[in-house]
């Protein structure tokens, strides 16, 4: 309970005001279709950066059977209940909600891990989530790969989504295919992930145009392709929270446009030793 | 003849089940096996993509299912490897749209005609992997070395063990330079933690990126390194004893440039 008091206590300073009864957080899908294109990675940092500029945040693990938003938050130790069990009935939302350690704005709300994904009811889904509407001012929720009952019911409850997308044509045929899905209230923008700059100045891999040209969504933030970022999600931290890291930098500015803020999307740049690297590789 | 009916299968996305379908299977035909690969991932198809085949679709798995053509109308011939045909999934519709006894029907119809027949199956646990589980006697769990990947496949080996369906692991894109910076897991870590036997790992190469982009498998090019681990991979899933090569170690660049991040 002392959680929920400090999360209620966060929200009278954020700056969004409305009816007490209406739900005034926003609920976020992050969703691409393809796996392992960084939806996790992508919901941690996101959602750490939001917190860091004080704003309440409810982080909701949609992937029923495979969660990982708990360890790339390093907070697998500390999971007791779970989405289903707030879902059925057996706890409360408050007790579920896992307060992380680092941001103490932002809460988790595990997946079960032993339960499969057509075990969620849809309807109590969609309550959930305006639930916690009601008292985070960002709700993001990591959505499953695929299209399956897991993808329909972490859309359910969202008013909005962002699509994470890799420079691989598999990932943009994917994306494009989840694009088709959503409802078209959603209105998707776009994160470009795991971009190697150096490839794309060989002509090796897609550009941010290339991908864009096919999805033709308005674009949230570009992300480089940097082995700390590895790093931090093997060691359960966010890199959104390091204020040295060029990666982390991008998921504050994805943080900042979320919020309405207008910042040019910066590119990432070709680093030295992948300069390096393409001098000797002769390529 | 009846072939081998094999499942590559991770939980995870995204860690290389298409590459490593792609790649494996194109392996085995080159060495003059006749190979079905059967992309599992109904709705978000990708395998056609990755071997190039995407504008030659006619038909695809769950018309043939249907009844709607016959099997051998829905395959694709490889232009490069002539033992290599691809069964497409079908993009508009959902997993639902075949059964596990369909499946089942399908790959053991393919495995007559085939030495080998590949299924590559969709991310996740739900519908379409207990398809793809469904239609196989073995199955090759990629995984990569990360915590999360690694959890996931755990739960996969589960599913499997509870199926008795063998399986052995093939760790895909490791970092040498980060295991040797203790950044990364090493292979002989993955393998404890799940407690599984190896059929074989490869390395992170940005080559594959480009090949895969291109629709070519890297076994295509014989001077690539990652073609011929994949060929050795391949060699080990006949029976053959082939030792884990030292191909991993990283070339002098990396060593120098390892020893200056460091």
């Amino acid at each position: 309970m002392e959680g929920l008091t400090h999360v209620q206590t966060v929200n009278q300073d954020a700056v969004v005001t409305t009816d007490a009864e209406q739900p005034k957080g926003r609920a976020i899908v992050i969703t691409s279709g393809k796996g392992g294109v960084g939806k996790t990675t992508t919901t941690a940092n996101v959602g750490a950066a939001l917190a860091a500029r004080g704003l309440s945040v409810a982080l909701v693990d949609a992937d029923v059977g495979l969660r990982n938003l708990d360890i790339v938050l390093g907070l697998e130790s500390r999971v007791r209940y779970h989405l289903l069990d707030v879902l059925e009935n057996k706890v409360s939302l408050e007790d579920a909600l896992i307060r992380d350690k680092r941001s103490p704005n932002m809460s988790l709300l595990a997946a079960s891990q032993t339960r499969e994904k057509d075990d969620v009811d849809t309807e109590k889904m969609r309550l959930l989530v305006e639930r916690l509407r009601a008292q985070f001012d960002w709700v993001l929720i990591d959505c499953p790969a695929g299209i399956e009952a897991g993808f329909r019911n972490a859309v359910v409850g969202a008013q909005s989504a962002i699509i994470v997308c890799t420079p691989e044509v598999s990932s943009v045929r994917d994306s494009d295919r989840v694009v088709g899905l959503l409802p078209r209230d959603l209105e998707p923008r776009l994160i470009v992930n795991r971009l190697r700059p150096h490839l794309v100045r060989r002509g090796k891999m897609l550009s941010v145009e290339d991908v864009n040209a096919i999805l033709r969504l308005p674009l949230l933030g570009v992300v480089a392709d940097e082995p700390e970022v590895v790093v931090a999600t093997n060691r359960g931290e966010p890199i959104s929270l390091d204020p040295k890291s060029q990666t982390g930098s991008a998921y504050r500015s994805i943080a900042a446009r979320l919020c309405g803020e207008h910042i040019p999307i910066e590119r990432p740049r070709v680093s030295f030793f992948a300069r390096l690297g393409t001098l000797f590789g002769g390529r | 003849m009846s072939g081998r009916r094999i499942v590559v299968t991770s939980g995870k996305g995204g860690v290389g089940k298409t590459t490593t379908t792609a790649n494996l299977g194109a392996a085995l035909a080159k060495r003059g096996r006749r190979v079905a690969l059967v992309d599992a991932d109904i709705g978000l198809r990708n395998l056609d993509l990755v071997l190039g085949v995407e504008k030659r679709i006619v038909f695809d798995l769950v018309e043939v299912v249907e009844g709607r053509c016959q099997l051998k109308q829905a395959l694709i011939r490889d232009k490069r490897f002539e033992n290599l045909w691809i069964l497409p999934a079908a993009q508009t519709r959902d997993k639902d749209a075949v059964t596990e006894a369909q499946f089942l029907r399908l790959t053991s119809d393919l495995a007559e005609n085939h030495d080998f027949v590949l299924i590559d199956c969709p991310a996740g646990i739900e519908a379409g992997f207990r398809n793809a589980v469904a239609g196989a006697q073995e199955a090759i769990v990629v995984t990569t070395p990360e915590v999360s990947a690694i959890r996931d496949a755990d739960r996969v080996i589960g599913k499997l063990r509870e199926r008795k369906v063998p399986f052995r692991l093939l760790v895909n894109r490791i970092r040498p330079e980060m295991v040797r910076s203790g950044e990364m897991m090493s292979v002989e870590d993955v393998c404890e933690v799940l407690t599984s036997d190896l059929l074989g790992y490869v390395p992170d190469d940005e080559e594959i990126i480009d090949t895969t982009n291109r629709g070519e498998p890297i076994v295509l090019d014989p001077t690539k390194r990652l073609g011929v681990i994949y060929d050795r991979i391949a060699r080990r899933l006949e029976g053959e004893k082939v030792e884990f090569s030292k191909l991993e170690e990283p070339g002098f660049l990396n060593r120098i440039l390892a020893g200056w991040r460091g």
